[in-house]
């Protein structure tokens, strides 16, 4: 089997695409974007717009709240510190080289 | 097929004595170290699915008690048997059947939704869910992974394509990853959908190659510029000459000039590593002046002639 490269396109997902992509409920979207857990845009009519990497942010709130028991507010602090491990790791591997 | 499952208490790593408490322990210091979005490791998935899995059973009395009294195939047992008539059926049934593989299966739909026949129609993936859905989570997309991809200095350059085989839910798995020419340290490769499956019918998470170039006998490389030595007799430093240089590209001439000495770098433009959409890194000779070991009496007689005669002091400032 072979795979190419993928090219990540920057476009935009409104909140009914995206809870439809995620199956989530916009209610929970609405919530998760005030609690800092997912990034979004607001436009000038004010609605939200999300970017294709969110959809990868959310299944990964939902799995440590799934995993962990954790509530939204732990999450956040989790996330927060995984996503500083990872650039760490990064910096050491450049580093390293 | 996966392998057999293993004892739970063996996944869980404590005694079939453990309390409940000792039980609930070992599950969260292990899912803390192989949740998928804690361990990237494209084989942590399938350790914490097993580990949830042994949770999932020992962490409920009831099904504990069943486990231990009918082993791995508890599932399949009606309510009010007791284990030495299950073991005399089992006995009878031949060896066949009672060694299949009845373990939970994998996280999405189709995982083991195939289960044998002598399962009974049985889908274990409906009893327990998936690794995070039917637990009223509804389809959760899959997490990325990340796993090393060691290349040497020539791939790196030119590209190309690898096999790479991973341990996954589904056993063994051979990618096929196509490695652009030009491609640095650290850079990651992405495999779209190649990654943690997803529950209930949701996207699989991405699989990223970081790539690492090895550490070459001939080239450093730092970046997308490559460093390479050019030893150098001391007469060719001092009067200049033209020597072939290896590159990864092939054989190039460069030329020294006179007076060049120890720790120089020539810059060859744009022989470094390519980059698919800019300029190509540089490749560095560094001169490095080398002194036969041992001299021939004409050789001696020369450089004292030359000591004798040179002003020239290296260390004078």
């Amino acid at each position: 089997m072979g795979y190419a490269l993928v090219l990540v396109r920057r476009e935009r997902l409104s909140l009914d695409a995206f809870a439809r992509a995620t199956h989530t409920h916009p209610d929970l979207i609405r919530r998760l974007v005030t609690l800092g857990l997912l990034e979004a845009d607001r436009d000038a009519a004010g609605e939200l717009w999300f970017a294709p990497s969110q959809v990868a942010a959310l299944g990964r709130v939902q799995r440590l709240r799934a995993g962990f028991a954790l509530n939204y507010a732990a999450i956040g602090l989790v996330v927060d510190l995984l996503d500083r491990i990872s650039d760490l790791e990064e910096a050491l591997r450049s580093s390293s080289r | 097929m996966t392998t057999p499952s293993r004892d739970f208490y063996e996944v869980l790593g404590v005694p079939r004595s453990a309390s409940q408490d000792e039980i609930q322990r070992a599950y969260r210091k292990l899912a803390r170290t192989y949740h998928p979005d804690v361990n990237s490791d494209p084989g942590a998935e399938d350790r914490f699915k097993e580990i949830s899995e042994a949770n999932d059973v020992l962490s409920d009395p009831e099904t504990r008690r069943r486990y231990d009294a009918f082993g791995p195939d508890f599932r399949q047992v009606p309510p009010d048997m007791d284990p030495e008539t299950w073991a005399r059926i089992r006995a009878g049934a031949g060896a066949g059947a009672g060694t299949g593989r009845t373990g939970p299966g994998g996280f999405g739909p189709g995982g083991f939704g195939q289960g044998g026949p002598d399962l009974g129609g049985i889908n274990i993936e409906d009893l327990l869910g998936g690794l995070f859905g039917g637990r009223g989570f509804g389809p959760i997309r899959g997490a990325d992974q990340e796993t090393e991809l060691e290349l040497t200095v020539e791939e790196a350059f030119r590209g190309g394509r690898r096999s790479v085989t991973l341990e996954g839910p589904d056993g063994r798995r051979t990618l096929e990853v196509k490695i652009p020419a030009g491609v640095t340290n650290g850079q990651r490769i992405r495999l779209a959908g190649q990654g943690g499956r997803g529950s209930e019918g949701a996207p699989n998470g991405d699989l990223y190659f970081v790539a690492r170039i090895a550490p070459h006998p001939r080239y450093r490389v730092d970046g997308r510029d490559l460093y390479v030595d050019l030893p150098l007799a001391p007469w060719e430093a001092a009067l200049g000459t033209s020597v072939a240089v290896e590159t990864p590209s092939g054989e190039m001439k460069v030329k020294v000039p006179a007076g060049t000495s120890s720790g120089k770098r020539l810059r060859l433009r744009h022989r470094g590593l390519p980059h698919p959409r800019g300029s190509a890194g540089h490749l560095y000779a560094e001169i490095r002046i080398m002194v036969p070991a041992k001299l021939t009496d004409e050789e001696r007689r020369l450089f004292e002639q030359l000591a004798a005669t040179s002003t020239f002091d290296p260390r004078s400032r």
